[in-house]
């Protein structure tokens, strides 16, 4: 049961303007495993990230997910698995309600709408939102729109949770709020942060980035010891 | 600037008792009361007067007051005296007498200008109120328009809010080392607005991104449809009726052969 | 140049209601057969925008006033002119609602009047021949002013003619007029000065955001109109057309030129046939007074009904 991994396979990108983002980058995620994405601005964090659902696709290598390697064809479909968190909520949260945007995801998938209610109640009381189904993202606060961002992901029931910057602008409390919430998934997980006191509390393993490339990949206490991150 | 955005606020925070009536209901009942309330000539305001039963209904009912909707609606006055202002400038024939005083044709219009104005106003007033924009677009793509410019209102809505917010800054960060200066010179201010032009379509950009990530095709899925129960019914009924009396029967007539 | 709701006749926001009814169902067939599949975000988007970039004044030099843009060139230059006319139509509609700029009924004039206009008729007979695919700052000045002037005296010209057609202002025709497209030449310049500074700045920094440099700007030859679409659309214009003649008809039953000329100025036709002495007290105004008073004090004692009536349920509603 290791249908749920990630592989990378010498990806490389280069940006349409020239600029190379990914200089061939190599890694596996197995099942269950939640990796930390370490790296400065620039270092290729969200390009690498960007990769992981199709959103872009390597200029060459190979990106697999669940044995699926990614193509513009197959790309729709992966994007059921991997459910993928942006930096900005106000990005994620673009419909008029917060079910409606938790039910974006599901009705795009053409499911009956009494199932795309269920699944709206289910991901709203997972990252505790409940009852808040008639509120606009407008109304909400800063850790409360970043959870219906998670919700409106989890809709969607993927396997892996893909998180770009998820602690960015939470006061301390939405943050501790967050990392709990995120520690009681049992999704294979792969977040790309800044933030090493999560990237600690959250997962077993790191991998930093410098420049495009991979420079370190191991328990997240040796890489961050043994490196300066930043 | 900022009062453009408090009353946006305002208005989109303020909400009625909403869903007492479904919303595809209430925007049949307003649009025929703005219909109607238009085209009652404008030499009889003294029948236009009683459409105000619509407004104070609807409102007391609903529970937003009609005070609230009244003075909320005086806002309009200015745009519309400001044209109609000419009516008793131009129009001077004498109507009627009260006592000495001749009243103008003029003036008679003009109060059916303000008066036109301010009840249809207020009957979109309602209309926003009780129902709010969600479900008020969500009611006009059931009646029949196109998925394209509802999503689109959707869609503005939503962010006129967050592309505010970025303006506001943009705006306080020039206040704050703009040396009290309060207007822009054109070239700094094309700068400023070709800068949130290039933000806007940046953020454009990372809605579409993140609308894919959630399987988007190029077509908005549309969910829970607006019922039309029992209430909504009733309330399309009663009005449509009520209105139709007030255009065709003067009921002023009973008033000043009964009462006065 | 907003119309209001009390300044139009139902004769006249129905034709304009359905001419933009139409316009609006054209135009969104035509954006589904744009190949450019994040339109949609953009589109909203670029509503919201318009709707702040409003909010920030340029001073005009010398008058000691301000300015702002209007957008429909600009969206049209950016997002072409079908997209750019349903995100300012989207942008009239939320106005019209937030902030009673114009009515509901008055809207299809204002769409007519602003929308259509600048995106419909300018963009593609004025600003796009001037530009063509250049990127000079010349041209892209020249055209942005001469489009915005030509939209906005478009606007401010119908504006007239729906204001007359109503009949409800007693302003003359000729007079109307004059001051509406002389106040608009002012406005038009200062927009299109404006449109031509942010379109300037926007080719200068990223010069692909441009409608007609952007590869989506190749034109697709399966935008046709469905057979539906079709029928409807006919249905909308026999209904515009219905409209306009039997108000010609009505307008004519005036034959005398001065009769009418009087009939646009007083307001109402009928009151031009009446040949009264101009202090004689008219017979229609009899029970006026008396009925605006009696309705103001009905109106008044049915609003505390309401209030004593609907108390009890806000009461129990809030426990």
């Amino acid at each position: 049961m290791s249908h749920h991994f990630i592989r990378f396979d010498n990806v490389k990108y280069t940006y349409p303007d020239g600029s190379e983002a990914l200089k061939g980058v190599s890694f596996t995620i197995t099942h269950g495993e939640r990796v930390a994405l370490l790296g400065l601005n620039g270092s290729g964090k969200s390009t690498l990230i960007l990769h992981t659902n199709g959103l872009l696709l390597p200029t060459s290598g190979k990106v697999n997910i669940g044995g699926i390697p990614i193509t513009e064809k197959t790309a729709p479909t992966v994007r059921k698995s991997v459910g993928m968190v942006f930096q900005n909520p106000d990005d994620m949260l673009f419909m008029p309600t917060v079910y409606d945007d938790v039910a974006f995801g599901p009705r795009n998938m053409n499911l009956p709408e009494d199932e795309v209610e269920k699944r709206v109640t289910e991901a709203l009381d997972a990252v505790g939102l409940a009852g808040l189904e008639k509120k606009s993202a407008f109304q909400l606060s800063g850790g409360q729109k970043r959870s219906a961002a998670i919700a409106s992901v989890l809709s969607m029931e993927p396997d892996i949770l893909v998180l770009d910057e998820p602690t960015a602008n939470l006061d301390l409390l939405a943050r501790h709020n967050l990392i709990k919430l995120l520690d009681s998934f049992h999704h294979t997980i792969l977040v790309a942060t800044h933030d090493l006191e999560m990237a600690t509390a959250l997962c077993s393993r790191s991998i930093l980035l410098k420049e495009g490339r991979i420079i370190a990949d191991g328990p997240t206490g040796e890489v961050i010891e043994n490196f300066n991150v930043f | 600037m900022e009062a453009i955005e408090k009353t946006y606020r305002q208005i989109v925070y303020e909400k009625g008792d909403s869903g007492f009536i479904s919303a595809p209901s209430m925007l049949v009942v307003t649009l025929l009361f703005i219909i109607a309330v238009l085209s009652v000539p404008v030499q009889e305001p003294q029948k236009i007067i009683w459409f105000a039963v619509y407004p104070i209904i609807a409102s007391e009912i609903t529970s937003i007051g009609f005070g609230k909707v009244f003075i909320k609606s005086l806002w309009i006055i200015p745009f519309i005296a400001l044209i109609g202002i000419f009516n008793p400038i131009i129009d001077t024939r004498t109507a009627f007498r009260v006592g000495n005083v001749g009243v103008s044709c003029g003036w008679v219009s003009f109060t059916s200008i303000i008066l036109r104005g301010l009840l249809s106003f207020q009957a979109v007033l309602i209309l926003v109120m009780t129902t709010g924009f969600l479900d008020m677009f969500n009611s006009m793509r059931r009646l029949g328009c196109p998925a394209v410019l509802t999503t689109q209102l959707l869609l503005t809505y939503r962010y006129i809010a967050v592309i505010m917010e970025e303006a506001l800054t943009m705006k306080r960060a020039r206040t704050a080392r703009g040396y009290g200066k309060k207007k822009y010179p054109l070239v700094l201010w094309g700068r400023l607005v070709g800068q949130l032009l290039v933000r806007s379509m940046q953020r454009a950009t990372r809605i579409h991104k993140a609308m894919c990530a959630r399987g988007f095709n190029g077509t908005m899925p549309t969910g829970n449809s607006l019922s039309w129960n029992g209430r909504a019914f009733l309330w399309l009924a009663v009005w449509i009726t009520v209105i139709i009396a007030l255009r065709f029967i003067d009921f002023s007539d009973f008033i000043t052969n009964y009462a006065i | 140049m907003h119309v209001a709701d009390a300044l139009v006749s139902p004769a006249v926001a129905t034709v304009a209601g359905a001419v933009s009814i139409a316009l609006i169902g054209i135009s969104s067939h035509k954006i589904k057969s744009i190949k450019r599949d994040d339109i949609v975000p953009l589109m909203g988007v670029m509503g919201a925008f318009i709707f702040a970039a409003q909010m920030i004044n340029f001073s005009i030099p010398g008058t000691g006033s301000s300015g702002h843009i209007i957008g429909g060139v600009l969206l049209s230059a950016l997002m072409g002119p079908w997209a750019g006319f349903v995100t300012l139509v989207s942008v009239l509609i939320i106005q019209c609602l937030v902030f009673a700029d114009g009515g509901l009924m008055a809207l299809g004039c204002n769409i007519i009047n602003m929308a259509a206009m600048s995106c419909l008729v300018a963009y593609p007979l004025i600003y796009k021949p001037i530009t063509g695919k250049s990127l000079s700052k010349w041209r892209i000045t020249t055209a942005s002013i001469v489009a915005c002037v030509v939209g906005l005296e478009l606007g401010a010209i119908l504006v007239t003619m729906e204001t007359e057609l109503s009949g409800i202002t007693a302003l003359s025709t000729s007079r109307f007029l004059m001051l509406m497209v002389s106040i608009h030449l002012a406005i038009g310049i200062c927009e299109g000065i404006a449109t031509a500074v942010v379109l300037d700045f926007i080719a200068g920094y990223k010069p692909d955001m441009l409608y007609i440099r952007s590869v989506h700007s190749v034109k697709s030859d399966n935008g046709k109109l469905s057979k539906r679409t079709k029928i409807v659309l006919w249905i909308l214009a026999t209904i515009a057309l219905v409209f306009a003649v039997s108000f010609t008809w009505i307008a004519s039953g005036n034959p005398d030129g001065l009769e009418w000329s009087i009939a646009g100025i007083t307001g109402s036709p009928e009151l031009g046939e009446a040949k009264v002495p101009p202090t004689a007290l008219m017979p229609d105004y009899n029970s006026t007074f008396s009925g605006i008073v009696g309705g103001v004090i009905v109106m008044v004692m049915l609003w505390c009904v309401c209030t004593l009536l609907f108390r009890k349920r806000k009461i129990a509603v809030k426990a």
